[in-house]
């Protein structure tokens, strides 16, 4: 038969019986939509995961911290150590594959004084080589310190935005900017000796980071680690003589030492490797890591229960299929009779079967993304019941490929369920099936 | 009919046919050790009480049951031995089939039913729509072609069921008690059509009936009693023109009783013959393929 005449034909046959044909369509439509949807969901939750981690600093950063976490086998939190950070550890990390940039840290809450203005921030002091590495932002003005040139201080915008006269009457906020005010920096850790000038830093080579996501680039500001000592070391002069031993212990070690991974996928492994050598860390994707594990458990949840919806619906479908070759038994045997190939029996029952799972799979298809569109609208409320946090992103998120591959199961699935019934129509014997009423 | 200057071939032969089917423990013997065999252009007549295995003799012929023993070679090809895939083509390009019951398809019309062997031929839609309805013009049903074989007599369905069995101008046609269902004024309708349509393109008629009355129309009796022939009688050409002209009498007369509700039986003798010449043209093309695709698979089977 010519492929027209079996298309024909099916669409008549399916036609005949309309009433069925739509209702196992709509079984098939039904299953599509579940298995769209339920994955689409996955899809939104798995990005909303994705973008409330990067909101919270960059994944492949590890970090070794001062006071490092214990935790026992099961993971819990059970105690600090403190670990000494220094030189000779950065250069152990530094050694390890798959590490991008290591720089040490160290950490001050340093006061920035404009006039009668105040502010408090926290001064970073790092290896001025690692900024790139580590993906520092772009600045608006002003360059990274270098090696040759480190005295820059780079600013970041919100440090400059919150100062505040406490001398006036209602706490006066404003923001400076740092190219045409004088800010001042002065550290209050330790007493300064009474018959010596208080140490002040005049900001006046600096740079300033364009706005981020990322919290981390937000708030502080940030100035080449040897710079810090010598500064530091200016600062400890100023000090009484017990506090000035103080201050220049407090810097002999690191706050902490923070690395950069080359591959997202590396950084378990670099972790596990620092651990090795003896050191607590600390990274993003340590947290990151269970909640993908839960998206991941919650998508497959989802498409489990959309595949039990298409299961059904191919059940369904083979019901069909038989029903309706029961009933053609006798039109089988006129068939084979007059000539008709057994190839081309068969070819018509599977023919209809797909039409019915391609049929039901477009419609659900376009169900699935009015739906999809409905769940964005009125749905991120629950969302966020669910993820606990507030997500900005879809909540359903229909990949490209989604539809054609639903599609394509759709015709499968009805293709699949229709081996069975169409092979027994082929076995039909026709003197049989010419004796049968119908 | 020509007169008889040669032999006309051996068309159908069956050799020691048996077929047997076991209920039980018992073995029932449906056709038990037949031989005979058919011209071209023959009208045959098994003639038989039911259960005498007339049927089955029929069913085996057309292969669609298969002997148990012996040869049935219809075209120089063994039945019993071909395969499904090439029976089917075998069926397309030289069978036709009459049933009692019709077995129309009653989803379709009658032009749509008698398209239908044609569609598994891969004829053309256009092609095969003009030789549907000029072979449903031939039995009389030019005002039937968009009817569903419920909205027909039971003369109308098996005239349908005639177009159907003829339009791809078959060689052989086995007719299983094509008048079973009919009444006397219509069975006479219908056997003259099966006959007039054998004669006009010397097609072979194997017809299955227990009517006696009915075996008049044939050449060749061949009568059968528990899966066994008793006897053939060949009827004589004179004898037999005599008994045709008899009953071509008492047709008339039944239809002029009738009224002149008979659609398209009268056809003037020279358009029936220009339409048929027409149609055989026409589907010669087709016909060659057909052939080269049976032999081909005669060779992979």
């Amino acid at each position: 038969m010519r492929i027209s005449d079996l298309l024909k034909l099916a669409f008549r046959n399916l036609m005949r019986r309309k009433a069925r044909t739509a209702l196992t369509v709509i079984g098939v439509v039904i299953g599509t939509i579940s298995i769209v949807v339920m994955v689409s969901i996955g899809f939104g939750v798995n990005k909303s995961f994705d973008e409330t981690i990067m909101q919270s600093g960059s994944m492949t950063i590890i970090r070794v911290q001062k006071y490092g976490a214990v935790y026992d086998e099961n993971g819990n939190y059970v105690d600090s150590k403190e670990q000494v950070l220094d030189d000779s550890v950065v250069e152990q990390i530094r050694g390890i594959e798959h590490v991008k940039a290591v720089s040490p840290i160290i950490q001050k809450y340093v006061q920035l004084e404009c006039g009668k203005y105040q502010s408090g921030v926290t001064l970073y002091g790092m290896d001025c080589e690692a900024f790139e590495a580590f993906e520092f932002p772009a600045l608006q003005y002003g360059n990274y310190p270098t090696k040759e040139h480190p005295t820059t201080v780079v600013l970041s915008p919100q440090s400059m935005q919150y100062f505040y006269n406490f001398s006036g009457r209602n706490y006066q906020e404003k923001s400076v900017d740092p190219l045409t005010e004088e800010v001042i920096l002065k550290f209050q850790e330790y007493q300064t000796h009474p018959r010596k000038k208080p140490f002040e830093l005049s900001l006046s080579d600096v740079a300033m980071m364009e706005e981020t996501d990322n919290w981390e680039y937000s708030y502080n500001i940030y100035m080449d680690i040897d710079y810090f000592h010598e500064v530091w070391q200016k600062y400890a002069n100023t000090l009484t003589l017990e506090d000035r031993k103080r201050a220049v212990s407090s810097v002999s070690s690191y706050e902490e030492i923070k690395i950069n991974v080359d591959n997202i996928n590396n950084v378990a492994k670099v972790q596990d490797d620092i651990e090795a050598l003896g050191y607590a860390t600390y990274s993003e994707m340590q947290y990151l890591e269970p909640l993908k594990e839960t998206s991941r458990m919650l998508q497959m949840v989802l498409g489990a229960i959309g595949s039990i919806a298409m299961i059904v619906s191919a059940i369904n479908i083979a019901n069909t299929m038989v029903m309706s070759i029961y009933e053609r038994t006798k039109e089988i045997g006129i068939m084979k009779v007059l000539g008709c190939l057994v190839r081309d029996v068969k070819r018509q029952f599977l023919l209809e079967a797909g039409l019915i799972g391609l049929l039901g799979g477009i419609i659900g298809i376009i169900i699935s993304y009015v739906l999809s569109h409905l769940i964005n609208k009125y749905g991120s409320g629950i969302m966020s019941s669910i993820v606990g946090t507030e997500t900005t992103g879809s909540l359903s998120i229909i990949p490209l490929w989604l539809p054609f591959a639903a599609a394509a199961f759709g015709m499968l699935i009805g293709i699949l369920s229709g081996y069975f019934p169409a092979r027994r129509a082929t076995r039909i014997r026709a003197i049989e099936a010419m004796k049968t009423e119908g | 009919m020509e007169s008889m200057e040669k032999e006309p071939e051996k068309i159908i032969e069956l050799v020691n046919v048996k077929k047997i089917y076991h209920m039980g423990n018992e073995k029932i013997y449906a056709v038990n050790d037949v031989s005979f065999d058919i011209k071209k252009g023959e009208f045959c007549c098994l003639l038989g009480t039911s259960g005498s295995g007339k049927s089955t003799l029929l069913n085996l012929m057309a292969g669609i049951e298969k002997a148990t023993s012996g040869k049935i070679l219809i075209k120089g090809k063994n039945i019993p031995k071909m395969s499904e895939n090439s029976l089917a083509r075998f069926r397309q390009r030289y069978l036709g089939f009459v049933f009692q019951a019709y077995n129309l398809i009653n989803s379709m019309t009658a032009i749509e039913n008698v398209e239908f062997p044609l569609v598994f031929k891969r004829v053309s839609p256009k092609k095969r729509k003009k030789l549907a309805r000029e072979m449903l013009v031939k039995v009389g049903l030019e005002s039937r072609l968009a009817h569903k074989p419920k909205e027909m007599s039971g003369g109308q369905q098996q005239r349908v069921g005639i177009a159907r069995a003829f339009v791809a101008k078959p060689e052989i046609v086995f007719a299983d008690e094509p008048t079973g269902n009919l009444d006397t004024k219509t069975t006479i309708e219908v056997m003259e059509l099966i006959k007039q349509m054998a004669r006009d393109n010397n097609q072979t008629i194997v017809m299955v009936t227990h009517d006696r009355s009915l075996a008049a129309y044939a050449d060749k009796i061949i009568h059968i009693l528990d899966g066994r022939i008793q006897s053939i009688e060949v009827t004589e050409r004179d004898k037999q023109e005599n008994m045709q002209a008899h009953l071509k009498e008492i047709s008339r007369k039944l239809l002029l009783e009738r009224g002149g509700d008979t659609g398209g039986q009268d056809v003037p003798a020279e358009t029936a013959e220009d339409v048929a010449k027409e149609t055989t043209e026409g589907i010669l093309a087709e016909e060659q393929m057909t052939e080269r695709q049976i032999t081909e698979t005669e060779h992979r089977g």
